[in-house]
């Protein structure tokens, strides 16, 4: 009787496992052969978010603030900006070229700030100039402001002229050979000068010297001598850290394409991943009222980031992903939550293994894992500092309420409240000390709180204080392997592109569920029995 | 090359030695699991309901004085307890020994721990409602009992004089297949319980000698207080306590469990049945007890292996 139902439970704990294994295998393989699914989306790509920071000192007249801020286009994508102007109202305008922003206020009183912050995601782009292209003799109408001379672009200056003749010799040069003497010449005869003023093309072609602005003036002047349009591009070189310093670059008219070259840095016919274009033609990044103290300041971070919209641009099959999350985004669900539900089973598993066949023991199954999801906000360390603490006010708290005498849940209730207080506070401490990291303490789940102080406080009483100091221990080093399962952007990638693989979890555990292979743990309790000779019978 | 094949050679030996002992997830999945059916669990875990059950197949336990499952109840604690002059206190679905307070007499207007610590009426209403409320259970609510005070035999006495020294059996298809007494030290304060620190003394099943003792994860052969030898002993009662395990495992639909039996001057008496039993037995007897389980059951085998 026994073994008959045995046989047939083992029959369907086969016949389960395979599907869970077989069934997503084939779904994902559906994905990658026949709608053709990028495996390049698995890689996080970089990302950086760039804060703009600005700041008056008003004495009661009406301030003006104006600058340009970044297109989508086909290299770089702008995404999630955020205005936070205080008094100032904002503005956004945007033409067939740049966008605008301008801040106003009346009466300005004291210093007053602007932070705008955006992410960038961009692409390294290299052009290839064919040899043989000769100069155009005549453009479409819509080029012709790139062909003419302008106030700091003095292109028909007989000094330019000359100086371009020196440089590009020939009678008919084809394009490829007149930009590369441009840059070479530019990059490798002028000198860079680490001067952010204005300077004009005449006058870095005077000086021998320039900064960014200069040289950049000088080649749109060269190039627009030779009949080639060109232009000025305004932006931003993306590095981790804070800075006031922008760029300026050209773009070149070469076959139609507007392609771009840096003389300071050397980029020819190229432009890397971490330069920002905020705006086109000779124009000024800031404008302001004037005496208003005006400061700013870029604080730049860099991030990689998983990539699912990669997976956007392809087929309307209903397996493709992005349809599937387009139900959740419908109700109001973010993408980001989804990402704490997928990742949640990872974790589990990660504390499976760590039970199961190393042979730790944690507060919980899913605690581990809740943990560390709620150590996204606050970064891996204060994520386990905020749970020691937890443990740590549980104990001391419990232990002065059992001195009182109280009955259990009054207890259980104190305690959840001073670990209330305490998260509180600590967010109030880290806002004051400019921790921010420490001030996502509060999004702890209140109920993973709750849970957490519970089972310690009980543990406490029933087992010890070392047994909670052991299980506490291992409880941290299983959270912080969930969180680098949980947070490891290849695995993010990989759940959101292909959800199905959380059946694989499933036969993970269904795997690990009929494992009864010895503990690590285990080889350490019974290592006498195991290694030592001496202490074993014989078999019976 | 030759301290590499020493390697392999100690390194097959290991492996053969490892597969003699019975590990935590073995003993779910192909004991526990397979033996005893999830819903006769609670059978185990409420002492009450576990007393119900053997007594009445003429297993013989501590006589239940009282119960309390609310707090009212304890409004006549003191008219209660008045008739009893020894008793122990415990929750009926506790574990490890813990939320266990013994009582051995009066002192003035309260009660005598074994100890020697003084309980008042207010410490022992507020132990039992600790009880009520599941502080010793994990579990939303409990009942405790009050049941009469086993008095150990005299020899047990000298072998454990710092508590109630239990002796654990494992079972396994009504048969005992390893055992040991565990004995209260200092460091366990008074419990019988190894994690704590009790002295585990391995017993003979054929014969009810002591042969092994293990305290702290070290092999001992004398208890770690009195210093008295507690190995190459027969236990009193030997064959009844071997008798009284079997019957109460017949007793119950539970098939791979741990009996716990004290001996007290006129004969054993069964205190609990554990339906998930510690695999430290293992360590206490040095020996690996899949061996002897696999040997039990190969024929007619539900092992599943």
């Amino acid at each position: 009787m026994i073994n008959k139902s045995g046989n047939a439970r083992r029959g369907v704990y086969i016949l389960v496992l395979a599907v869970m294994v077989l069934l997503p295998m084939s779904v994902t393989a559906y994905k990658l052969y026949v709608l053709d699914y990028p495996l390049a989306g698995l890689i996080p790509a970089s990302s950086y978010k760039v804060e703009v920071s600005m700041q008056v000192d008003g004495h009661g007249e009406d301030i003006d603030i104006h600058t340009y801020l970044p297109k989508t286009d086909s290299r770089q994508s702008v995404d999630s900006e955020q205005n936070s102007s205080g008094v100032f109202t904002a503005e956004l305008k945007s033409d067939q070229l740049n966008r605008e922003a301008l801040w106003k206020a009346e009466n300005v009183r004291g210093t007053q700030s602007i932070l705008y912050a955006y992410e960038v995601r961009a692409r390294h782009v290299r052009y290839k100039i064919p040899a043989d292209m000769t100069i155009p003799d005549s453009y479409p109408a819509s080029l012709a402001l790139y062909l003419v001379a302008e106030p700091g672009v003095q292109k028909d200056d007989p000094q330019i002229e000359a100086a371009l003749r020196g440089i590009v010799p020939m009678e008919k040069p084809t394009i490829l050979d007149a930009v590369t003497r441009i840059h070479r010449h530019l990059q490798d005869n002028l000198a860079n000068r680490d001067f952010s003023g204005y300077t004009d093309a005449l006058t870095a072609l005077k000086l021998g010297e320039a900064s960014c602005n200069g040289k950049s003036r000088l080649f749109v002047a060269f190039a627009r001598k030779l009949n080639i349009p060109a232009r000025l591009v305004g932006g931003l070189i993306m590095q981790q850290g804070s800075k006031r310093t922008s760029h300026q670059w050209v773009e070149v008219y070469i076959n139609g394409h507007w392609v771009p070259f840096d003389t300071i840095n050397d980029h020819f016919a190229e432009i890397p991943a971490n330069f920002l274009t905020l705006y086109y033609g000779d124009l000024v990044l800031f404008k302001h009222t004037a005496n208003v103290n005006f400061q700013y300041f870029f604080k730049i971070t860099k991030q990689l980031v998983t990539q699912p919209d990669v997976q956007s641009a392809l087929s309307q099959s209903v397996l493709n992903v992005t349809n599937f999350y387009a139900f959740f985004d419908r109700v109001g669900i973010s993408q980001n939550l989804l990402k704490i539900l997928l990742m949640l089973p990872l974790g589990a598993l990660v504390t499976v293994v760590f039970r199961n066949v190393v042979g730790f023991e944690t507060f919980g199954t899913f605690l581990p894992a809740l943990i560390a999801s709620a150590a996204r906000d606050t970064g891996l360390m204060w994520g386990l500092v905020g749970f020691l603490a937890i443990i740590l006010i549980s104990a001391i708290v419990r232990r002065a309420l059992d001195w009182l005498q109280l009955l259990h849940s009054p207890k259980m209730a104190i305690m959840l409240t001073t670990v209330v207080i305490v998260m509180m506070a600590i967010t109030v401490g880290g806002v004051k000390i400019g921790l921010f990291e420490l001030a996502h303490m509060t999004l702890f789940p209140i109920a993973i709180l709750a849970i957490t102080a519970e089972r310690v406080a009980l543990m406490e009483a029933e087992q010890g204080a070392m047994k909670v100091a052991r299980i506490t221990f291992m409880t941290l080093i299983v959270i912080a392997a969930c969180y680098a399962v949980m947070e490891s952007l290849f695995m993010q990638s990989l759940i959101l592109a292909f959800p199905e693989l959380l059946l694989v979890v499933i036969a993970l555990n269904l795997w690990l569920g009929k494992w009864i292979g010895i503990r690590v743990l285990e080889f350490v309790r019974f290592r006498r029995l195991i290694l030592d000779p001496q202490g074993m019978g014989s078999k019976a | 090359m030759k301290s590499l094949r020493t390697f392999f050679a100690r390194w097959d030996d290991a492996r053969e030695r490892a597969a003699t002992v019975l590990s935590m997830n073995r003993r779910n999945l192909h004991y526990i699991y397979t033996r005893n059916q999830r819903e006769h669990f609670p059978l185990a875990d409420d002492k009450m309901l576990a007393k119900e059950v053997l007594v009445a197949a003429g297993v013989r336990m501590p006589e239940t004085y009282r119960a309390y499952s609310y707090f009212f109840e304890l409004r006549h604690l003191e008219h209660d307890l008045d008739a009893y002059h020894d008793f122990v206190i415990k929750p009926a679905q506790g574990s490890g020994g813990n939320g266990i307070i013994v009582i051995v007499g009066r002192s003035g207007r309260d009660w005598l721990g074994i100890s020697g610590k003084i309980y008042t009426l207010y410490d022992l209403q507020k132990h039992i409602s600790d009880i009520i409320f599941g502080v010793f259970s994990f579990d939303l609510g409990d009942r405790a009992i009050i049941e009469s005070r086993i008095v150990q035999h005299p020899e047990m006495q000298e072998l454990s004089p710092l508590g109630l020294a239990d002796v654990r059996i494992i079972m396994c298809d009504d048969r005992p297949v390893m055992s040991m007494t565990r004995i209260p030290t200092r460091q366990s304060d008074g419990k019988a319980n190894l994690h704590q620190g009790a002295l585990g003394v391995a017993i003979d099943i054929a014969s009810g000698i002591t042969t092994h003792g293990r305290f702290l994860g070290e092999s001992v052969e004398r208890h770690p207080d009195s210093g008295i030898n507690v190995i190459g002993r027969t236990l009193p009662f030997w064959p009844e306590i071997v008798e009284l395990a079997k019957r109460a495992a017949r007793a119950v639909p539970l098939k791979y469990l741990g009996v716990d039996i004290s001996i007290s001057p006129d004969g054993p008496q069964l205190l609990e049945i554990n339906v998930r039993p510690g695999l430290e037995i293992q360590n206490v007897n040095e020996r690996g007890m899949l061996s002897i389980l696999q040997a039990m059951t190969m024929k007619g085998s539900v092992d599943g292996e």
